[in-house]
């Protein structure tokens, strides 16, 4: 059918996308893969860092992709070794605006009429579809454990919340954490003890 | 880059174990959506590679553009007299002297003037002259 000729699947997105990658070229084959593989093994760490300080899974997600089009705009042909930090430098000045705006919506949807959040929410098959779980007891003990350290962390104040995560989920060093957050690697330091020690005053040693 | 677990605390260890968890029990959609967000930004980045190559492409013809403007504008603005002596070969010189010659005052008025008679007395005292000389 002709007419149907036109219409694009669903799923074509990053093929297509992919299409206007120019492959011919080794140099730039190199950099695409290098800038691919980076971003495939940041994008699920900066999601559940950018969900902790948005609370919204939604804004989230926003956050991590303008941040993965900004890094690929302006700085996919610096070095590898500088994206991490400058990826997260990123990711955090969207999560600072983003919280900015929702102070300001916040403000003005104080004085409208309230509505459900999710008055049209859809069913999403894959969004329910199981995954591959550990065994009842442990995912209980994990339940448990995952719950207690995001309430932790959500209560933690913002510089502190970023230098942990930043830290212990993504592993940066203090140099990088510093370059990521702005700020003097002291900072750091005293940011992250600071979130140790409530941490631990809230959950204890061995909460696990 | 990433640090030693030796280095780390119990708290630590346990925190870093939990939040790898809870990295793993991402869903299905978010995982998508991040996909689909990856794949925008390597396009970006290609778009961007691409945008870098055609301006150098199209260089050359800028170049040619400009050096075009250049010459017009050169010899637009060029004053005739103050232009330096240009050396003539034999032919052109041999015309500009006869340029010369009609447009010299005293020359017209030699030939508007002619007397035969001057030239052929003159001749005749350089005649008799050598003569009696021999």
């Amino acid at each position: 059918m002709p007419e149907f000729a036109t219409l694009a699947s669903p799923y074509s997105m990053p093929a297509a996308l992919h299409g206007d990658v120019d492959l011919t070229d080794p140099e730039q084959q190199t950099q695409t893969r290098a800038l691919n593989q980076f971003l495939a093994g940041v994008e699920l760490k900066a999601f559940k860092i950018a969900q902790a300080a948005l609370r919204h899974e939604d804004d989230a997600l926003d956050a991590v992709q303008d941040a993965m089009l900004q890094l690929a705009r302006a700085y996919s042909d610096r070095p590898p070794e500088e994206w991490k930090p400058l990826f997260y430098r990123i990711l955090e000045n969207r999560i600072r605006d983003m919280q900015r705006r929702r102070t300001v919506r916040g403000r003005i949807m104080a004085w409208l009429p309230v509505r459900g959040e999710d008055d049209d929410e859809e069913f999403d098959p894959v969004a329910q579809a199981p995954s591959l779980e550990p065994q009842p007891v442990r995912r209980l003990e994990l339940d448990e454990a995952v719950g207690a350290l995001e309430q932790a962390l959500e209560r933690l104040p913002r510089r502190q919340q970023q230098a942990f995560l930043l830290r212990t989920l993504e592993g940066l060093d203090v140099a990088e954490t510093a370059r990521a957050m702005g700020c003097s690697e002291g900072s750091v330091k005293t940011h992250y003890f600071r979130a140790l020690q409530t941490l631990r005053a809230q959950l204890g040693e061995l909460y696990l | 880059m990433s640090r030693s677990d030796e280095s780390l605390t119990q708290l630590e260890r346990n925190a870093k174990l939990v939040l790898e968890e809870s990295v793993r029990r991402i869903d299905g959609r978010t995982r998508s959506r991040l996909n689909q967000a990856r794949h925008a930004a390597l396009a970006a980045a290609g778009a961007r590679r691409r945008a870098w190559w055609a301006s150098f492409t199209l260089m050359p013809a800028a170049g040619a553009v400009a050096a075009a403007l250049l010459v017009a504008v050169v010899l637009w603005h060029r004053e005739p007299a103050g232009t330096a002596p240009m050396a003539l070969d034999a032919p052109h010189a041999t015309a500009a002297e006869d340029m010369d010659l009609l447009t010299d005052n005293d020359s017209i008025d030699l030939m508007e003037g002619w007397d035969g008679s001057f030239y052929e007395w003159a001749a005749a005292q350089s005649d008799a002259g050598a003569e009696s000389n021999t």
